[in-house]
This record gives structure tokens, C-alpha cells and sequence, in this order.
């Protein structure tokens, strides 16, 4: 499938126009650094800010720096027989990321980013899990990591996996020889999906990496003076893919900064955009929220978004209100109506789906309520309660093929009407890292009737088209997306049920309310807790989830053994049981809700403890 | 719309109250709830401090007491009055050093 769109893509030739850059002219990602590394010279690629404070010199690296750094550390890594094979990359943002990253691609090895377990309070269960399933062949960090990922590797019997501090290592760029990839080789895995115990890796190759590339530069309408540039983790799939690669592509350049920088102070990044003219940035829902609220007039004082004309805003469900709060609190700064840029996709498409239209606002839809949950796009009518739906925007046939989908028949659904998008493109994945069983279902779907189209990829996301518009309203998959974080329920509910012998099973799920929320239903045998009262069960409960796995735990339900509903074969009926909570029908035995969830249950009544 | 800070003056005023209430209504704000409903005695993961909110929390104290700290503080230091009374003790030791 990629290789025939791929072919249908060099006839078509449709990025010409736009400083000549097309998929077809090459076969690598690799080749396409060293083809502008070649061009550009010593011109800047990256530059980082660590903290992204205003007059502060960045560290720079430039095309031929990058270049330079890559080759070397390629040499090493074909020298040690890892063309072919899977490295881990442990880093925390900054160059060095970029030069392993680069470094891979240019030896033919398989990067595998992942974020570096000592930074907040991540541990190394979640990457032992990755070095296993992707069969890692090395680590490549920082010296200063080194000796406490060395000491986890032997911990856990990695023994044949080398470890190699990047810093201060100066390798041959001269012994580096062209390992000659093909478009189906593979660039690198991305680990966002599956679970802590069962992580899934969506294998991107390099035709998968150009294509996305030229669609987000499509999308964007990138060209060589585009300046990226923010401070989403470059483990990320929106990081990676499109601050830290699309500026590659482009051959233009990329001002880039940490995330906990962000967290702490998020006027840095305004600051970032404004002094360094950036053009192009990139984030979830929460972080534009998370301004509006945050940043004071006194932060704003110099600040000038003139320069900024997308806005990405993607990777967690794109909020009409947060769109409007951010236009209206940032517009006397300089920033356009048109410059938010709701867009859609995912780790499994390389990148990007869907995105704005370009010189006009975000479409936002009032719909009807009751008509959204029967499933249709239709109204609004008076007097009646509306959503209001921001469109993720349009796709472009060069790129996407999107169709909404029943999920149950597999019958295409007409337009308006709510289904599972399904996508096929040269973006899309072959599947994830051994995983046959799961990429039959997952990436090999044929739509009853239409056979013969071929396969799409389900995206387990529920939307709409109208108006060539792709509208997501929701989610068919359990998983939780919170703080632009995928959350399992599986996970949540295994490490709850091991704090103490008296909980019993739980079930995990999202609730939607201006955010989403998560909701903990566990089950607890109360004579069992040893010391415990229901109370500070709980509070055990909210301190492991805000801890373990950084997302707010306002809503934990502890209930008695039996409430938790399960399928006959013991699978754990979490959309049931949502139903049942948003009915007020759960009787917990003592429950903490966030108010704004509470508003949407109303009252319950508590089970009197006997 | 404007974000209030809150900024009290000097380093010599804070105390236990007044650092109380200037955490109250910064965590009202992350959190998206009113200020008088979230308990000195509580600990701030019922009323669902992330790790998002507690860097957040840093950031916010770093700006208004010039004061660096790490989000761990969140947790070794759970409720309202165990972080106020850890502050005002830091406070006072940076003044001594001044």
C-alpha cells in the first residue's frame, strides 16, 4: 500500500511550487538531512533555549554541525554491527537528542525515543518494557545519566545492550559509510501507544517519515523561511515529527526549549515565539488553556505574536472555548484569528491527519446535543441544548484518504453522520512492532462493500465529515488523553489494585466536561483495609495517580466488592460502568469528585459502611 | 481578562497565613476550583495536583518568592499548611543568608 501511493505521489509532483522539495527525490530520510546539510552549511538548524528565557544566547547547532556530529557518532554505531538494529535514545531536551537522532537515521539504525525515566518521577519500568519489546541493541544518553541507566541495564539482565554517553564522544565522521535505505526501511518506533506492561511500537519508516513531512508542510504551508520552534519533548510524536524533522525538510530552522520550562513559566513560550519570530508552533489543548489562565499582563509586556501563523493545536480533543479564550486574551499581542491551527492525527499516521484550512479561522459547529449523542452532526435548534464542535480541519486528498466508518457493520457512514474515521495514506504505518495479530485488525480493515480498496487503518477515534470538514467527537477506544498524555485504564487499575490486599478490581474511564476527567470506580473491602479508613484509602488512591502517572485524580469512587461490572469472559465493562457513574447509578462507599464533575452527575447517594 | 498574582510585599511579612492563602488561591487556579474549598489540612492530590499543576506551583513560587524549587516539594509536603510552613522556613533562611 505505501509504496503504490507512493508511486501515485511522484506523478502528481504537487509540492513543486513550493520551493521544489517532493517525496519522490528521495529514497531516505537520511538522504534528505545530508542533501541539506550539503545545502545549507553552516546555517542554523536548531537552536535551544533550555529555559526559553528573553536575552539569553541559545546554543546553536547548524546544518554542518549536525552533519558533522551525526557521521561521527553513525560510524560508531555501524562499527558495533547496529544498522538494522533498534537504539534507544534517554534523553532529556537539547541538542544532543538531535545529533543521536540524526545519527541513527544516517547508520540505518532504528532510533527508539523515549523520555528519560529520571525526569519527573518517571520510572524505568516503562522503558524496560520498550528495551524488551523492541529488542533494543543500545542506549545512547548523557554522561551525567549514564551511570544510573548502565546500572538499570544490568539490573535488569540487559547485559548484551551497550550504553554510549553522546556528550564529549567525538567519533569519525570520515569512517561513516552511506548504509543506501530504501523509502520501506525503518526510520525509527515511536512508543506512544499500548500499555505500561504491554507498550506497542508504531513502526515509521522513511517513506512513511517523507510523506508526513510534505503533508505537514502542505498542511502548514511551510517553506525555507518557516521558523518552528516551542516545547513539546522531542520523544513525542508532535515534538519530533513536527518541530524537530519538519525544519529538516524545509531546510529552514527550529528555536526550540524544554517542557518543564513551559510547565513552570508558560510566558516562556510566548517569549520564545516573540523574540525569535517564530513562525510555526506546536501544542495540546491544555498548554494554550494553560496561558490564558497563567499569564499575567506584567509577563506580556514586549511581547509581540505578530510573527506566529500556526498555531497547532492537536494531539488531545481541541476545545471551541480554549480557541476563542486564547484569540481574544492574545489578540492585543499581535496574535491572529487565523493563526489557530486545530489539526488531527497520531503516532500511527507518522503525524498529521488533518489540519485548518489555510487564511481563514478555525470552522467551529454548533450542534445539537441529543442529535451528537444519537450520532449526527445536525441543528442547532431553538431552545435546545448545543455543543459547539471545532473542526480539525480538512484533508488533503495528495496525503489522506479519510473515511467515517460503523465500527460494528464496517459500512461506510454517510456525511454527517458520526462514525470511526478510518485513514489510508503513505503516511500510515505498516503496524506496530510485532504485533501481526493487532495489525490485521488494526491496519489491515476493509470496508464492507468496497473490499477492494484496500486496507485502512481503524483510528479507534469516533468523527464526522461535513463540508469536507473532519469533526472528532469522540473516542471508540478506552484510552485516556489528558495533559496531551495517553493514559491506559489497564494501567491505572493494575497499580491501584496493588496498594493494599483489600481493593479488589476498578475500572477506569474519561469524563467530559470543559476538560476531560479521570474517573477511578475501584472496588474495596473495607474490614480489609489494615489501619485504614475509607478516607485515607482514597487519598492513597489520588496520591499513586497524580504521582505514578501525572494526570489529576479529583474523582476516585471506592465500592463494594461486586459493583464493578465485567463481560462473562471477566473483561471489565468500563463504557458500561462510565454509563452507570454518568447515571448516578454508582453507590460508592466514599467517593472525592472534582465540582465540575460532580455538576454532571448531580447527587448520589453514599452506601452507609457495614 | 487579567491573572491576578497576588504578590505579597517583602520576604519579613510571609508567614504560615498569608503563604497559606497565596497557595490556595494559585492551586484554585490550576485546578479550576474556588479557593475557600480546598482545605489546609487536605492533602492537594484529593484535589487533583498533577505533576502539570505542581511545576506549575514551582514555577509560580520561583517567580513571586524568588525561591527555586523542585516539584517533588508537592508531595514531601502535601497539604496547604505542610508546604506554607516548609516555605516560610526557607524564606527565612534565605534571608539569613542575604
Amino acid at each position: 500500500m505505501t509504496a503504490l501511493v507512493l508511486e501515485l505521489m511522484i506523478g502528481t509532483d504537487v509540492s513543486a511550487e513550493r520551493g521544489g522539495l517532493t517525496v519522490a527525490e528521495f529514497r531516505s530520510f537520511a538522504e534528505l538531512v545530508l542533501a541539506r546539510a550539503e545545502e545549507r552549511g553552516d546555517a542554523d538548524a536548531y537552536l535551544f533555549l533550555e529555559n526559553g528565557v528573553r536575552g539569553v544566547e541559545p546554543e546553536r547547532l547548524s546544518y554542518a554541525g549536525l552533519d558533522r556530529a551525526a557521521k561521527g557518532l553513525a560510524a560508531w554505531l555501524q562499527d558495533r554491527g547496529l544498522t538494522g538494529r533498534q537504539v534507544l535514545l534517554l534523553y532529556p531536551s537539547g541538542l544532543d537528542f538531535l545529533q543521536a537522532f540524526v545519527g541513527c537515521l544516517y547508520a540505518g539504525a532504528v532510533a527508539v525515543p523515549a523520555p528519560l525515566p529520571t525526569e519527573q518521577g518517571r520510572h524505568f519500568q516503562r522503558v524496560s518494557g520498550i528495551v524488551r519489546d523492541a529488542r533494543v541493541g543500545a542506549v545512547l544518553t548523557l554522561g551525567k545519566h549514564a551511570p544510573e541507566v548502565e546500572a538499570w541495564l544490568a539490573e535488569e539482565g540487559f547485559s548484551d545492550v551497550l550504553c554510549l554517553a553522546t556528550d564529549g564522544f567525538a567519533g569519525d565522521p570520515a569512517a561513516w559509510g552511506d548504509p543506501g535505505l530504501r523509502t520501506d526501511d525503518l526510520a525509527f518506533l515511536q512508543y506512544t501507544s499500548g500499555s505500561t506492561s504491554e507498550p506497542k511500537g508504531v513502526m515509521v519508516s522513511h517513506g512513511n517519515l517523507l510523506a508526513n513531512e510534505a503533508a505537514i508542510q502542505r498542511a502548514t504551508s511551510g517553506d525555507r523561511n518557516t521558523v518552528l520552534g516551542g516545547w513539546l519533548p522531542f520523544y513525542h510524536d508532535m515534538g519530533l515529527i513536527g518541530h524537530v524533522l519538519q525544519p529538516l525538510w524545509l531546510g529552514s530552522s527550529a528555536v526550540l526549549m524544554s517542557p518543564t520550562s513551559f510547565l513552570r513559566r508558560p510566558e516562556r513560550w510566548l517569549e520564545l515565539l516573540s523574540e525569535h519570530r517564530v513562525t510555526v508552533s506546536a501544542a495540546p489543548n491544555f498548554a494554550y488553556d494553560m496561558c490564558v489562565r497563567r499569564v499575567s499582563d506584567a509577563h506580556l509586556e514586549g511581547i509581540d505574536l505578530s510573527s506566529w501563523r500556526v498555531a497547532c493545536n492537536g494531539a488531545e480533543p481541541v476545545r471551541a472555548d480554549t480557541l476563542r479564550a486564547f484569540a481574544e486574551r492574545f489578540a492585543p499581542y499581535g496574535f491572529r484569528a487565523d493563526t489557530s491551527f486545530p489539526c488531527y492525527g497520531m503516532a500511527e499516521t507518522t503525524l498529521l491527519v488533518s489540519g485548518k484550512r489555510p487564511g481563514r479561522p478555525a470552522v467551529l459547529r454548533e450542534v445539537d446535543s441529543a442529535g451528537l449523542e444519537a450520532g449526527r452532526l445536525e441543528g442547532p435548534f431553538l431552545q435546545a441544548p448545543t455543543r459547539t464542535l471545532a473542526s480539525s480541519g480538512m484533508v488533503h486528498p495528495e496525503d489522506f484518504e479519510v473515511r467515517i466508518v460503523d465500527p460494528e457493520t464496517r459500512e461506510e457512514r454517510p456525511e454527517g453522520e458520526v462514525g470511526e474515521i478510518w485513514v489510508r495514506g503513505a503516511s500510515v504505518s505498516v503496524g506496530y512492532w510485532r504485533r501481526p495479530e493487532t495489525n490485521a485488525e488494526i491496519f489491515g480493515a476493509r470496508i464492507a462493500g468496497a473490499e477492494e480498496l484496500g486496507p485502512w487503518l481503524r483510528t479507534g477515534d469516533l468523527g464526522a465529515m461535513e463540508r469536507d470538514e473532519l469533526f472528532v467527537t469522540g473516542r471508540l477506544k478506552e484510552m485516556v488523553l489528558i495533559n496531551g498524555r495517553n493514559i491506559y485504564p489497564y494501567d491505572v487499575e493494575s497499580a491501584v489494585r496493588a496498594l493494599d490486599p483489600a481493593f479488589g478490581s476498578g475500572a477506569v474511564f474519561a469524563v467530559d466536561t470543559d476538560q476531560e476527567h479521570l474517573v477511578v470506580i475501584h472496588e474495596v473491602r473495607p474490614s480489609a483495609l489494615a489501619g485504614q479508613d475509607l478516607k485515607s484509602a482514597t487519598s492513597t488512591v489520588q496520591a499513586l495517580i497524580s504521582r505514578e502517572f501525572a494526570v489529576p485524580a479529583g474523582n476516585v469512587l471506592l465500592v463494594r466488592p461486586g459493583t464493578v461490572r465485567r463481560t462473562t469472559s471477566g473483561k471489565i465493562q468500563r463504557t458500561l460502568m462510565r454509563k452507570l457513574f454518568l447515571d448516578g447509578a454508582v453507590t460508592p462507599l466514599h467517593a472525592v469528585l472534582d465540582p465540575a464533575v460532580r455538576e454532571l452527575v448531580g447527587s448520589f447517594e453514599l452506601e452507609p459502611v457495614g | 481578562m487579567t491573572v491576578p498574582t497576588g504578590r505579597p510585599a517583602t520576604v519579613r511579612e510571609h508567614t504560615v497565613e498569608t503563604l497559606s492563602e497565596w497557595i490556595a488561591n494559585r492551586i484554585s487556579l490550576y485546578l479550576k476550583r474556588p479557593a475557600d474549598e480546598i482545605a489546609s489540612n487536605v492533602p492537594l492530590a484529593e484535589y487533583g495536583l498533577d505533576s502539570v499543576a505542581a511545576l506549575s506551583l514551582c514555577g509560580d513560587i520561583e517567580e513571586d518568592f524568588d525561591l527555586v524549587l523542585e516539584p517533588t516539594v508537592a508531595w514531601d509536603y502535601p497539604t496547604i499548611d505542610a508546604l506554607a510552613g516548609y516555605l516560610v522556613e526557607e524564606l527565612r533562611a534565605t534571608v539569613g543568608e542575604a
